[in-house]
């Protein structure tokens, strides 16, 4: 295993400030380092995460929840997945984690406001029992965003996240399912210009393809005729044994 | 359309070296239009997207994978000169590319056989030799070797009889040993160490020397390139490298040495006690005139120069510049070869031993030249057996003392004991000179 694959610099930073219970964390960089799979994972040792994708089109509704039919002509009020990580590990708070938050917009992002403020101001009431509900003491939020103009966020909702951590790399146990030769490019893949990254999904599919496929004609496929024999070339080069 | 490149992906180093984002230049697949910088990461590569530009972006990629990105992991060898090693390491870098199957053939770019007869014409055999290096195995050795043959036949034999030997250094490792980046017990890249230094030791022994130009030297060129075997001759001086490190006190000017000296007459008054014990009765001072001028000390194995003698001469002429000089034989200019010993009231405090060879005879006595002032002599200590930077006797070279001493006047002498009566203009006989003595007569009836 060469020196590549350590762990760089980014994602200590990010074990470090969940360690330490910082609960809201922003991450942002490059898209394809794994910044939502470390955030549905790190530093929790029980229960599931919720998640959130931001779009323009994202309600208030999606987040908190909504009223359903459920049958007989009555209604059913179906909490969203910001109110369940509240309530998840029995009451304690689960994490919530949202994706693409530099694209929330309108009541979305009021609601977001809301749900993301601290655990003592934070509540909500359920429209159908009336009950106020608060955020467990254990509720932990992480945003991320392929922005790295950390103005393009909302600053009151920036504010909420006092730590913003740029991942400008893979996480190596992200590419511990990859072939030994191609670990550490895919490690690499987002830390050059923005024309030439290349995202851990594709490094994913190519191995997955090259398995059947000549590798010229995989690398094809899944880099681009742009630039599958440049990265073929660099990969041999690198491999040379 | 440009081509992409990965110099990101390139890993696998276990040298040390941090890989992090590159910046991408434009480069040319001209000679010299390519670059890789490690040290800051900087790749300069033609975008185009030719096989030919591919190759080119795969050679510094090859760099990248395989060259020494610290200084510290490049071998300092007192025999081998960075060039040399330049060289050797685009030989390596090229030959790795065609072991992974890279068509090395593609590298060339039209300027072989122009840039090789230019080479033979001006009789630049070392830059020849590089040149050389940097082709083999590619699209343009033919060409290069050709052009070299219309204006030096035998330059091609003896790059041939090299090229043999640099493959023999490769021809028995595997790729992963010849690209290897572990570092050795020594702390050297085992790839560079075992494969581009003994190809530069090769080269440099190559470049230094003078360009074979009919069968005989062409056979002394080859033995040269045999194990254990004599340098060949190159030719010529080794340029002058000074020894900054040595350390100097102010002379005590005393007895002997005092510049003002007791007279009769004057216009000071300097020993008035002289009126009554000195019975001349020299109580004025008067300013003694000491022998000055350069005294150049050959201080090569066959001189037998000591110490003690040297220093004695540091105390009997205190007003000459004195320079000892000789030359480590095949040297690239890391060891020093010439030391001032003495200059301006200063005088080195320890003298130090010569390095066997002449090797710098012609350009020190230049040197020497320039440094005295009107009038003063240039005293040259040696027994006239005048070598070039290979340490073998050279004609040319000898010829070429002969000229600066006739020109110039300069005095030779044999032993240190000789060099006061040198400053006092006494002058020895030619005949005691060895090669250079044989040509004065010579040089003095043209």
């Amino acid at each position: 295993m060469t020196s590549e694959l350590t762990v760089g610099q980014c994602w200590s930073d990010v074990a470090d400030v969940l360690d330490a219970g910082l609960r809201r964390v922003l991450l942002y960089g490059p898209p394809g380092t794994g910044k939502t799979f470390a955030a549905l994972k790190l530093g929790l040792t029980k229960g599931i995460s919720e998640r959130l994708v931001c779009t323009e089109d994202l309600t208030s509704a999606e987040i908190t929840g909504t009223w359903m039919p459920a049958g007989a002509g009555k209604w059913q009020w179906r909490e969203g997945p910001a109110i369940r990580a509240w309530r998840n590990n029995a009451g304690r708070g689960g994490r919530l984690v949202v994706d693409e938050v530099d694209r929330a917009s309108g009541d979305a992002l009021s609601t977001l406001l809301a749900v993301t403020d601290s655990t003592e101001s934070a509540r909500w009431r359920n429209p159908e029992t009336g009950q106020w509900v608060k955020p467990g003491p254990d509720f932990s939020v992480v945003m991320t965003t392929n922005s790295e103009d950390l103005d393009d966020i909302s600053p009151a909702l920036r504010d909420r996240f006092p730590v913003a951590i740029r991942i400008d790399r893979p996480h190596p146990h992200a590419v511990a399912v990859l072939s030994d030769d191609l670990k550490g490019p895919a490690l690499n893949g987002s830390v050059g210009d923005v024309d030439r990254r290349v995202s851990l999904r594709s490094f994913y599919a190519f191995d997955q393809l090259r398995a059947r496929l000549e590798p010229e004609r995989a690398a094809r496929l899944i880099f681009g005729e742009h630039a599958a024999q440049a990265i073929l070339d660099a990969l041999a080069i690198g491999a040379l044994e | 359309m440009t081509a992409a490149v990965f110099p990101e992906f390139v890993l696998g180093r276990l040298d040390g070296f941090e890989q992090g984002p590159w910046r991408i230049e434009t480069g040319t697949t001209s000679r010299g239009g390519a670059s890789c910088n490690l040290s800051e990461r900087v790749l300069r590569v033609p975008l185009t997207t030719d096989d030919v530009a591919r190759v080119v972006r795969a050679h510094e990629l090859m760099h990248i994978r395989v060259s020494p990105f610290h200084r510290e992991h490049v071998p300092l060898e007192l025999d081998v000169s960075d060039r040399a090693l330049e060289c050797a390491e685009e030989f390596r870098v090229n030959y790795l590319l065609g072991q992974l199957g890279f068509d090395v053939s593609l590298l060339h770019d039209g300027t072989e056989r122009l840039g090789a007869q230019r080479l033979a014409a001006g009789g630049q055999w070392d830059e020849a030799v590089c040149f050389f290096l940097a082709v083999i195995g590619t699209g343009g050795e033919s060409d290069y070797l050709r052009g070299l043959r219309s204006a030096q036949a035998t330059w091609p034999s003896a790059l041939r009889a090299l090229k043999k030997k640099v493959l023999s250094v490769v021809s028995q490792l595997d790729a992963a040993h010849i690209g290897g980046t572990d570092l050795t017990e020594e702390g050297f890249p085992r790839g560079f160490l075992h494969v581009t230094l003994p190809i530069a030791r090769l080269v440099s022994r190559s470049m230094s020397a003078v360009g074979p130009v009919d069968p005989e030297s062409l056979r002394t060129f080859r033995r040269s390139l045999e194990p254990g075997a004599r340098r060949p001759p190159s030719g010529s001086f080794a340029p002058l490298v000074f020894d900054t490190s040595v350390d100097y006190v102010v002379r005590t000017r005393r007895g002997a040495h005092r510049r003002a000296r007791p007279a009769t007459c004057g216009t000071a008054m300097r020993y008035p006690s002289r009126l009554l014990t000195d019975p001349l009765q020299r109580a004025f001072a008067h300013k003694a005139t000491v022998p000055g001028g350069v005294i150049v000390i050959d201080q090569s194995g066959s001189m037998d120069v000591t110490v003690d003698e040297l220093d004695a001469l540091l105390h009997n002429a205190p007003a000459a510049l004195i320079v000892g000089y000789s030359h480590r034989p095949g040297d690239t200019g890391r060891t020093p070869n010439v030391w001032i010993l003495a200059r301006n009231g200063r005088i080195a405090t320890s003298v130090r031993s010569g390095n066997v060879g002449n090797g710098v005879d012609g350009p020190v006595l230049r040197w020497a030249l320039r440094a005295a002032s009107a009038r003063e002599p240039v005293v040259w200590v040696t027994d006239g057996q005048v070598t070039d930077s290979n340490d073998h006797p050279c004609h040319n070279l000898s010829v070429e003392c002969a000229r600066l001493v006739h020109e110039h006047r300069i005095h030779m002498v044999r032993s240190l004991r000789d060099v006061r009566g040198a400053l006092r203009g006494r002058r020895a006989s030619a005949d005691s000179f060895g090669r250079v003595g044989r040509e004065l007569p010579g040089i003095r009836g043209l």
